[in-house]
């Protein structure tokens, strides 16, 4: 029920009048009636604006899961003339989907999740009646997105261990590795790829940190200690405005010690103004592209803190979703949504220091409550970043993307991005759930709409409904014939007192297709 | 028996209260498609996107609380935005112009409407 202002003005027509016994209200308290009047949204707007420091995180994953996994196409909302199925269920935390020459579906299961969760990295190929069959396993967990091209897959290998690599896996099976050495040990891995028309492999490489300097958030994340030299990498030569962050020092015994970080070094390495930090490729937060065959990395764009989902559009241009920053570690940035980018070749997209085109300076904007403000990182800027096709909702991750091109499924050049779910608390807080979905995105407005969503009165995962619709959609695909869009579901994971807690066993393969109704 | 003051603003409280019961879910596959009426409201939906809608999904609560069930009026959705207040930043000229800034807070109306 929405009450309409006019109902409130309405009321106050009514004070107006005379009373019944003829006599008019005094003067004085007609004009406090309409002080009152004017001032009743401004103390409703006071009260509601004060909601979020008084409110407690509501986040999807705060909630309990009880197995199994229930599966209702009924609890699913799609626009009239959509109609969504399951075409496999039971995955182990799969994120991407790609599809062979015959139009075949196959799906990568990570073999990692946030959380600590390890098992082994999988391609698979999705039967007609719903059953896989492994096609490929690796040991260089998550396996983060998959294409397909000229006979074999290409897998972004994310190499959480080892080191990021991109790996062709040919249809018996056999996994080459294309590029290995990508700076994937941090908090963000490889990711994508995609072939583009010009025949290059373009994937993205997200940063080691959320912020550009190693804190203890990512000894939480659980690297730290096992690689204390790794640090987020720049593309070019950048220079350090100096800013150092104090922190406690989970590396030694004692619990009253200190270390001092500064941005682009190992955690416990102070830097000084005006310090040089030297570009280097394979860098971290950049599409990277490399010849299907193998070779050396170009960089395509960089400044991108975590780009996920890259996509090429009918008219030959690069899309790319990038998750945007948390409220977590040294340098918490506060209510930045993630972005969804046309890229630019050469361009340098912000990160660390911007988000979605607009400095990070204002504090009013990215101070996060009872934090300092982030200021500046860098001395210099590389450049200046262009606006975004799109700003997303705030931990929203959104992820996998494609670009519808087929007037079968309609709604041609558009984006429909599959858009994982918020992770609060441990990112930051929000006041509901966040994602969760598939949005439909006009990249030249901005304009962005739900496109398959859990029903409800409100929004969320099925585990916080308590009902048999989406989890975590985390990859978006069409089919090579462009009819359908297939949504690949991550599965259950909630937020639990220590992390994440993924569900092995929940994901699912979802194919949505048009049936019928007016031209979108 | 007349309306007063504190009446009143008890009332508007009252209201948001209850219409804060109803669902803020304006999107396509829950209410069905609704198109923008006029150029103005276009604008608008476009500004409210690139700007609001981060921390208000399509007027619903996330970041940020959610609009489509709170009536407050098109000038005070206009000095919020210009102004700020709490956790919500404030929005300058240079960010939304003042027709943008009038298209913007008619878009959150006339969503918050779509719900009726």
């Amino acid at each position: 029920m929405t009450i309409p202002a006019e109902g409130i003005c309405q009321s106050s027509r009514a004070a107006r009048r005379p009373a019944r016994d003829g006599r008019h209200q005094p003067g004085e308290r007609r004009v406090f009636r309409r002080a009152t009047t004017l001032m009743a949204p401004v103390i409703l707007g006071v009260a509601l604006s004060g909601c979020f420091t008084l409110l407690p995180s509501r986040g999807g994953g705060q909630t309990r899961f009880v197995a199994p996994r229930t599966i209702h196409v009924a609890d699913i909302a799609l626009p009239a003339g959509y109609r969504i199925e399951p075409a496999a269920t039971g995955l182990d935390l799969p994120t991407g989907v790609a599809f062979d020459e015959q139009g075949r579906p196959y799906v990568t299961e990570a073999g990692y999740s946030y959380g600590g969760v390890f098992t082994t990295p999988r391609l698979l190929r999705v039967q007609p009646d719903g059953t896989t069959a492994v096609i490929a396993a690796g040991s260089d967990p998550p396996w983060n997105g998959v294409t397909f091209s000229g006979g074999a897959f290409y897998i972004a290998a994310a190499g959480h261990r080892e080191g990021g690599r991109v790996v062709r896996v040919g249809m018996d099976g056999t996994i080459s590795p294309l590029i290995d050495g990508l700076p994937s040990l941090g908090d963000h891995h490889t990711n994508g790829p995609v072939i583009g028309p010009d025949g290059w492999l373009y994937f993205g490489q997200g940063t080691a940190t959320n912020a550009g300097v190693v804190g203890v958030d990512n000894f939480r994340f659980g690297w730290v200690p096992r690689h204390p030299g790794f640090h987020d990498i720049p593309c070019r030569d950048v220079k350090l405005a100096g800013k150092n962050f104090t922190t406690p020092n989970p590396l030694t015994p004692d619990e009253g010690d200190r270390a001092v970080t500064g941005a682009y070094v190992p955690f416990g390495t102070a830097t000084r103004a005006r310090q040089t930090i030297p570009g280097e490729i394979p860098c971290s937060g950049a599409i990277l592209r490399i010849r299907p065959e193998g070779g050396e990395a170009e960089v395509v764009a960089w400044g991108l803190r975590n780009p996920f989902g890259l996509a090429w559009s009918p008219a030959g241009e690069l899309y790319v979703t990038e998750n945007a920053y948390d409220v977590r570690g040294s340098r918490p940035v506060w209510g930045t949504g993630d972005v969804l980018w046309k890229i630019e070749p050469g361009r340098w997209y912000g990160w660390p220091d911007y988000h979605a085109g607009r400095l990070l300076g204002d504090a009013d904007w990215y101070r996060a409550p009872g934090a300092e403000a982030p200021g500046y990182l860098l001395a210099e800027h590389p450049g200046i970043p262009p606006q975004p096709a799109a700003v997303l909702g705030v931990h929203s991750s959104s992820n996998g993307l494609d670009i519808s091109r087929s007037a079968v499924f309609g709604h041609v050049g558009e984006a429909f991005i599959a858009q994982f779910g918020d992770m609060a608390p441990g990112v930051g807080k929000t006041l509901a759930p966040v994602g969760y979905k598939v949005v439909r995105v006009h990249p030249e407005t901005g304009v962005i709409h739900d496109f398959a969503v859990n029903r409800g009165g409100r929004n969320g995962p099925a585990s916080w409904l308590e009902s048999g619709g989406l989890e975590r959609p985390v990859a978006a695909r069409f089919s090579p014939d462009g009819s359908a869009l297939y949504v690949v579901d991550f599965g259950v994971m909630t937020i639990g007192e220590q992390g994440p807690e993924p569900r092995l066993g929940t994901g699912v393969l979802w194919k949505i297709t048009r049936d019928g109704g007016g031209a979108p | 028996m007349s309306w007063t003051c504190p009446r009143r603003t008890t009332l508007l409280l009252l209201f948001t209260l209850a219409a804060a019961c109803g669902s803020a879910r304006r999107g396509e596959p829950i209410i069905g498609e609704k198109r923008v009426p006029d150029d103005t409201i276009a604008v608008g939906q476009q500004v409210f996107d690139r700007n609001c809608a981060q921390c208000h999904p399509g007027g619903e609560r996330g970041l940020g609380v959610a609009l489509n069930d709170k009536p407050l009026p098109a000038w005070y959705i206009r000095f919020q935005i210009r102004n700020g207040l709490g956790a919500m930043p404030s929005f300058s000229s240079e960010q939304i112009s003042g027709g943008e800034l009038k298209a913007v807070a008619r878009y959150v109306v006339w969503l918050r409407d779509q719900g009726d």
